[in-house]
């Protein structure tokens, strides 16, 4: 076992503690602020596999931008800032769905790929993975750029509200 | 710099069809911006239905130009327009064209279906006055051009990971329209909140199901899926539970029990016209791309994964055919009834081989005209509220108005799968694919739950035309040019599937083949 191995358990048990806790929690922000060690935690499992850009895309994006996002979302829709008891949750279904779901995935995950080894591949730039974008990927990706457009105009029909009258 | 990057080839005949509809929907949010406010609905509508008429002829022109297993795939193989996706484009682009007749309407009631601005409080002074005066949002055009370019890419896509961005393309719109109608627009907004709730669970199963399916087969494209498969060497229950969990994502789509609880309350909630859109063409994409899923990348050569999806198959119809049964509002049950009309499309893709194909692909036609025109009818029952769609007030139409009633008739009819309708033709069709393919069992609750299914519809018939017309019976809107016309196709073709149905049942029948 080297550090590299037992780096990666730290940051996924870090990761998982941190969803566990998004959904545990009663308060709504301090949902959204384990939601960033989780997805942080993730950022560090990207970083330790080689793959920096995805990382940093990583942090950026959903560290940064989403959970801003979520807490703009709660401050503005006057959520409670305070403990929500009343929030619905039944916990014995919940810790069943949770456990089977999780421990079978674990033991399907650990049963195929967990005497395999692969290879390096090598550090993840992001010359790398736009070269993949723009050579196979090209289409999925510029029909992406149009969901978003799709988005766009969705949000815009749902919130505007004309000044004039 | 090291390497440059290569861009692959792309086939554009191939592609036109979806570049005309992406280009005229961003050619639509233009014309929002610059185009005055009382033009805008007759450019928009123009618009779309020239492009969506565009992309039909160039899909006709592929089509007549034969298609081959070498020039099927193009964009380094991330779509496959191969004979049956191209008959699922067509009928995809004719189906979209009839709707958006419907969705643009505008003589029924001022301003249209939709709602001028949703951002408005519901119930206030201001959504008094709008609903009363101020004509519908006209993004409704865009969205819908958005959603049917994702539609043909969908039933096109190759590959997974483009299946699923084809999946997000063609959905977003549609949950966005589903909030934009015009009355009762509390449920409108729940119905659309349900829908995106509910559809982003559903791709998040798919999308996990690609992650798992790619950890097993090394590989997202069907070819390479196909050709791993027998000689992976990670555990099969990896394969079986990505593939169940992209079958939940595909089955949402369908509205297969017992992923269809967000049906009937969608199909109620949403505008009437969207209504029809998603039942006559999300049907279609989501049965494409389940077939193309179930034929080219999992294909029974390795396992028999009919037993499962028999069971959803029956499930689907019995409980869509009894919940029917229960219902007193018109658009609910047409919702389960669609519902169960899942259940027979997949007896006709578990029928197996080009048989099973090509019923298939009659089914969604014939259903989509079918359903179209009777969403359109619906739009024309109304009162001072909007539409009348509670069962009770149906009740002595016939007397009141009896060629709208007979032509009502006549669509629950060709739903209940009476002769001489297209509704007959596509039970025959997928029965006998299954029966064909060995799956009789399959066929004997397809025809327990058509029995069953009948009884809601006789039941509506019979209060149309037996009740006496009551103080409350709603009067029934003469239809202005748009709803006509698309009424008008949907009943026709529907008469002429079921009197004649050889030309599209050979069209079908040539279709039926992927290319791997």
């Amino acid at each position: 076992m080297t550090l590299l191995d037992v780096a990666l358990a730290v940051a996924g048990l870090l990761a998982v503690a941190g969803g566990v806790a998004v959904v545990s929690t009663k308060q709504l922000v301090r949902a959204g602020l384990w939601l960033v060690v989780a997805l942080g935690a993730v950022a560090v499992e990207f970083l330790l596999l080689g793959a920096e850009f995805a990382a940093w895309v990583q942090v950026l994006i959903y560290v940064g931008a989403v959970v801003v996002l979520l807490l703009f979302a709660v401050m503005l829709t006057r959520a409670p800032i305070g403990p929500s008891p009343d929030l619905d949750r039944p916990l014995l279904p919940a810790l069943l769905v949770g456990a089977a779901a999780g421990l079978g995935l674990a033991g399907l995950f650990a049963a195929a790929f967990g005497r395999l080894t692969v290879p390096a591949p090598g550090a993840g730039t992001a010359q790398k993975l736009g070269t993949a974008i723009f050579d196979d990927w090209v289409l999925p990706f510029e029909v992406l750029s149009v969901l978003l457009l799709a988005a766009l105009v969705g949000a815009i029909v749902l919130s505007r509200r004309e000044s004039t009258r | 710099m090291g390497d440059t990057i290569s861009f692959p080839h792309l086939d554009y005949a191939a592609l036109w069809p979806m570049l005309i509809l992406f280009g005229a929907a961003c050619v639509g949010v233009l014309v929002e911006a610059f185009v005055p406010k009382a033009w805008r609905n007759t450019v928009q509508l123009v618009l779309s239905l020239l492009a969506m008429g565009a992309a039909l002829v160039m899909v006709i022109k592929r089509a007549a130009a034969g298609v081959t297993a070498a020039n099927a795939h193009t964009a380094s193989d991330a779509i496959s327009i191969d004979k049956a996706g191209l008959f699922l484009q067509g009928a995809l682009l004719v189906l979209g064209i009839v709707s958006l007749l419907l969705i643009g309407e505008r003589t029924l009631e001022t301003g249209g279906p939709f709602v001028a601005q949703a951002a408005i409080t519901v119930g206030s002074e201001a959504d008094r006055r709008q609903a009363a005066r101020e004509s519908g949002a006209t993004e409704v055009y865009p969205l819908a051009l958005f959603a049917l370019a994702g539609m043909l890419l969908f039933v096109t896509a190759n590959d997974l990971l483009v299946m699923f961005v084809a999946l997000e393309v063609f959905s977003l719109p549609l949950y966005l329209l589903c909030a934009l109608a015009r009355r009762k627009r509390l449920l409108s907004q729940e119905a659309a909140v349900k829908y995106f709730l509910l559809g982003a669970f559903a791709s998040a199963f798919f999308l996990f199901g690609v992650a798992m399916v790619y950890g097993f087969a090394n590989a997202v494209d069907f070819n390479s899926i196909h050709a791993n498969i027998s000689t992976s060497d990670k555990p099969f229950a990896l394969l079986l539970i990505g593939l169940a969990m992209l079958a939940i994502g595909l089955l949402f789509k369908v509205a297969a029990v017992p992923f269809h609880v967000w049906t009937p309350d969608v199909y109620q909630g949403a505008p009437t016209p969207v209504t029809a859109f998603m039942a006559a063409c999300t049907k279609a994409a989501a049965f494409g791309g389940l077939a193309r899923v179930l034929y080219v990348g999992f294909d029974r050569s390795n396992w028999n994964f009919t037993p499962v999806l028999g069971v959803i198959a029956v499930l689907t119809m019995l409980v869509g055919a009894v919940l029917a049964v229960t219902q007193t509002d018109l658009k609910r049950l047409l919702a389960y009834s669609s519902v169960a009309n899942a259940g027979y499309l997949l007896v006709g893709v578990l029928g197996g081989g080009a048989a099973g194909l090509s019923s298939m692909l009659f089914y969604l036609v014939a259903y989509g005209f079918a359903i179209i025109a009777a969403f359109a009818l619906l739009t024309l029952v109304r009162d001072a509220d909007g539409e009348a769609t509670h069962l009770s007030r149906w009740a002595g139409l016939g007397r009141r108005s009896p060629f709208f009633a007979s032509v009502f008739t006549f669509l629950l009819l060709a739903f209940a799968g009476l002769p001489l309708t297209s509704g007959f033709t596509a039970k025959f069709a997928v029965f006998g694919a299954a029966i064909g393919g060995g799956q009789t069992w399959l066929v004997l609750f397809g025809v327990l739950s058509s029995i069953i299914l009948a009884f809601p519809y006789l039941r509506v018939i019979v209060m149309m035309w037996l009740s006496e017309p009551g103080d409350t019976t709603p009067s029934v809107s003469i239809p202005g040019a748009l709803t006509s016309a698309a009424l008008m196709v949907g009943v026709l073709v529907t008469l002429l599937l079921g009197v004649a149905p050889s030309s599209l049942l050979d069209l079908a029948n040539n279709a039926a083949s992927f290319v791997r």
